[in-house]
C-alpha cells in the first residue's frame, strides 16, 4: 500500500445543493485534499457540533481546491452535515482508504453506482474518461429524481445506462440486470460502489462475464483509520489486501481485512463474504 | 515545551510512570500507529493496546457496530491474532512509539490470563498490562471474571504472581456491587483499577426484525454511558486506595474534570477519537489552562474533590492518590 499524506483538513464550506430531496452535496475548499485524493477515496467528517462520531463519506468531486460530498440524510449525523453553509467550518479526516486500482490503465470500463454510491465513482470516472478510456456509466436508484447528477457523467464523456427499481428512468429493474445484459461487448474492468446487495450481484455477473471487478463498499465505520476493527471483510489469504493473521484451526483461507484501512475498494474475486 | 510553572499533569499508575493522566482506551485506538497522522503521540498519556488472548480469534460477524442516540454499540469480539504470534511480529513495533505503551489481556479461565500475562509483561517494549476481565462480546465467560468478587480476585492473583510490572484492572459495569469487586482486585494486588468497561446493551432493525449486531449483543460507549461511569469511579473511590483510570463517553474537558472529581486519578478516551482524533490534545490543552486558571500546582489537587468518601478512604495513605 502507498503511504497515503491524510491529515486533519479545516476547511470552508463554498457550496450546498440539494438535487433531490434528502440529497446534498456540500462543496468546500481543501486543496491539499484535492491534491493528494486518489480516486476512490474516502474522507471522515467530523460533526460540527463534535457530537459523535465522525461520517465516512466518498470524495465525489475534487478539482482545483474544491472538493465535494455527496450523501442522503439517513440519520443526525448526516442532517447536520446536510445543513452546512456557504462560509460555515468543515473539519475533515482525509484522503483515507485505498481508491480504486487503475494502475492497469483499462480502456473499456463499466462503472457501477447504486444510489448515494455514486458519490465514490465520478472521480475514476473523470479520470478514465480523460484518459481516452470508453467509459460505461450504470446506475441504478429507486426512482427517477434520486439518479442525481447523472448528467455530470455524461459531461465527463461516459456512456449512461439507467435504471430506476420503479421504472420511471430507464431500464425497470436492477443495475446489475442491465449490467448482465448489455456487457456483451465485454469492459476490461468494472468498478462499483451501492448496497451491499448490489455489490454482491456485481460481483456475481462479473465472475459469469469473466472480468475483474473492484468494489468499494459499505460498512458501519467507527474509527475510519484501522484503529477498532468494526468494519471488516473476509477476504481470501492470498489477496494482496489480506492482513497477516495466524491460520485458525479448522478455519477457511478468510482473513478479516479492515474495510477502512486496507479497502473500501476490494476486488470481487478475493472477497469471501 | 511548557514552562516551568505550568501545572504539574503527570501521575502515577503504581510504579508506572505517566506524563499526563490521559490514556488512549482499548480496542478504540489501534496500536497508536493509526493516529499518528492525526496526533502527536509524545502528547498522549499511553495507549491501552487491543487486548490479546492466548489463542487466535477472528472476532464477532458483522456488523460489529451501531451508532446509536448518545453512543455506539460495538461487538467486535476480541479479534486479535493470539499471544505467540503477537510476541513475534507484533510487540517489537510498539518500540517506536513516542507514548508508554501499555499491553492488554482477555482470557477465557484463570489460566489463560496468567500465561498471556506473564508472557506479554517479560517485554520491555511493553510498560504495564491491563487485564480485560470484562469483555462483554465474547460467547462465554468473558465477562463473568469481572461480575464475580471471587474470579476476579483469582484473575488478578494469578497476574500478579507472574509479573512486577503494573497491573490495571479493568472493571465492568455490568455488575450489582462494583465496589466489592474492585476491593478484591486491591486485595488480590491490582496496581489501579480501568473503570468502566462497555455496558451491555442492543439494538434492533425494526425492517428486518433482527438484531443489528452480527453477536446480538452488544457493549455501549460513548456519553449515553458517562453518568454511569462517574458513578461507577465516584463508587470505587471510596472503596480502594489504588488509583482509578476513568472512562465512559470523555469527549470534552469538563467531561474529563467530572472524572478527575469523582475520584480518578487519570482517563481513558475511546470513542470520542471516532469523533475527531484531535480530542485528547484538546483535554490536555483544557486541564492545563483550567489548573492555571485555578493557581493550582498539580492535577492532584482535584483528583476526588466532589467525593466527601474520597478523603477518608485514602487518609492513611498520606499525600499519595
Amino acid at each position: 500500500m502507498l503511504d497515503l499524506p491524510a491529515r486533519v483538513h479545516a476547511a470552508l464550506v463554498t457550496d450546498r445543493r440539494e438535487p433531490a430531496p434528502g440529497v446534498f452535496v456540500i462543496g468546500f475548499d481543501a486543496p491539499e485534499l484535492v491534491r493528494d485524493t486518489r480516486p476512490g477515496q474516502y474522507l471522515m467528517a467530523i460533526p460540527p457540533s463534535g457530537e459523535r462520531c465522525a461520517t465516512a463519506l466518498g470524495v465525489y468531486e475534487a478539482e482545483g481546491k474544491r472538493a465535494s460530498i455527496l450523501f442522503f440524510v439517513t440519520g443526525k449525523r448526516t442532517r447536520e452535515l446536510s445543513e452546512l453553509h456557504p462560509g460555515d467550518r468543515l473539519d475533515l479526516v482525509g484522503p483515507l482508504g485505498n481508491g480504486f486500482d487503475l494502475r492497469d490503465d483499462p480502456r473499456d470500463v463499466a462503472i457501477v453506482a447504486g444510489g448515494v454510491g455514486v458519490a465514490s465513482v465520478l472521480l475514476p470516472a473523470q479520470r478514465l474518461a480523460r484518459s481516452g478510456a470508453r467509459v460505461r456509466f450504470y446506475y441504478g436508484a429507486r426512482t427517477a429524481r434520486l439518479l442525481v447528477d447523472a448528467d455530470r457523467f455524461a459531461d465527463a464523456g461516459c456512456e449512461l445506462l439507467l435504471s430506476t427499481d420503479d421504472g420511471t428512468a430507464g431500464h425497470y429493474g436492477f443495475i446489475t440486470d442491465l449490467l448482465a445484459r448489455t456487457a456483451r461487448q465485454l469492459p476490461d474492468a468494472i468498478l462499483a460502489c451501492g448496497p451491499t446487495p448490489m455489490l454482491r450481484a456485481v460481483g456475481r455477473v462479473a465472475g459469469e462475464l469473466g472480468v475483474r471487478a473492484q468494489l468499494s463498499l459499505e460498512e458501519t465505520f467507527a474509527c475510519g483509520v484501522g484503529g477498532c476493527w468494526g468494519c471488516v471483510v473476509p477476504v481470501a489469504r492470498s489477496s494482496a489486501q489480506a492482513p497477516a493473521f495466524p491460520q485458525l484451526d479448522g478455519e477457511s483461507d478468510a482473513v478479516n481485512a479492515r474495510i477502512c484501512k486496507e479497502g473500501p475498494v476490494f476486488w470481487a474475486d478475493e472477497l469471501r463474504w | 515545551m511548557v514552562e516551568a510553572s505550568a501545572p504539574d499533569l503527570s501521575v502515577r499508575l503504581g510504579s508506572l510512570s505517566l506524563p499526563y493522566p490521559t490514556l488512549m482506551g482499548s480496542g478504540c485506538y489501534g496500536t497508536g500507529e493509526e493516529f499518528a497522522p492525526f496526533v502527536d503521540l509524545r502528547n498522549v498519556g499511553a495507549v491501552v493496546l487491543k487486548s490479546v488472548t492466548r489463542k487466535p480469534r477472528m472476532g464477532n460477524p458483522t456488523p460489529r457496530l451501531v451508532h446509536t442516540p448518545a453512543g455506539l454499540l460495538n461487538a467486535i469480539g476480541l479479534q486479535n491474532p493470539g499471544i505467540d504470534w503477537y510476541l513475534e511480529r507484533e510487540v517489537a513495533k510498539f518500540a517506536a512509539r513516542p507514548c508508554t505503551v501499555i499491553g492488554s489481556v482477555a482470557g477465557f479461565s484463570v489460566d489463560d490470563y496468567a500465561y498471556v500475562c506473564e508472557r506479554l509483561a517479560a517485554r520491555d517494549e511493553i510498560a504495564a498490562v491491563e487485564i480485560n476481565i470484562s469483555c462483554p462480546n465474547v460467547a462465554s465467560e468473558g465477562e463473568t471474571f469481572a461480575c464475580s468478587p471471587n474470579l476476579t480476585a483469582q484473575v488478578v492473583a494469578a497476574a500478579r504472581a507472574t509479573t512486577a510490572k503494573p497491573l490495571i484492572v479493568k472493571l465492568s459495569p455490568n455488575v450489582t456491587d462494583i465496589a466489592a469487586i474492585a476491593r478484591e482486585a486491591e486485595a488480590a494486588g491490582a496496581d489501579a483499577l480501568a473503570v468502566i468497561n462497555t455496558v451491555r446493551g442492543m439494538a434492533i432493525d425494526v425492517d428486518r426484525w433482527q438484531p443489528r449486531l452480527g453477536n446480538v449483543t452488544g457493549g455501549l460507549s460513548g456519553p449515553a454511558i458517562r453518568p454511569i461511569a462517574v458513578l461507577a469511579v465516584y463508587e470505587v473511590a471510596r472503596a480502594v486506595r489504588i488509583p482509578i483510570v476513568g472512562q465512559g463517553g470523555i469527549e470534552t474537558l469538563g467531561d474529563a474534570l467530572e472524572f478527575f472529581l469523582a475520584g480518578a486519578s487519570a482517563i481513558s478516551i475511546g470513542t470520542a477519537n471516532f469523533t475527531d482524533p484531535r480530542t485528547p490534545e484538546r483535554i490536555l490543552e483544557g486541564l492545563r489552562e483550567y489548573l492555571a486558571d485555578r493557581n493550582l500546582r498539580s492535577l492532584s489537587e482535584i483528583v476526588g474533590k466532589a467525593n466527601l468518601g474520597f478523603a477518608s478512604a485514602h487518609q492513611y495513605e498520606g499525600d499519595e492518590g
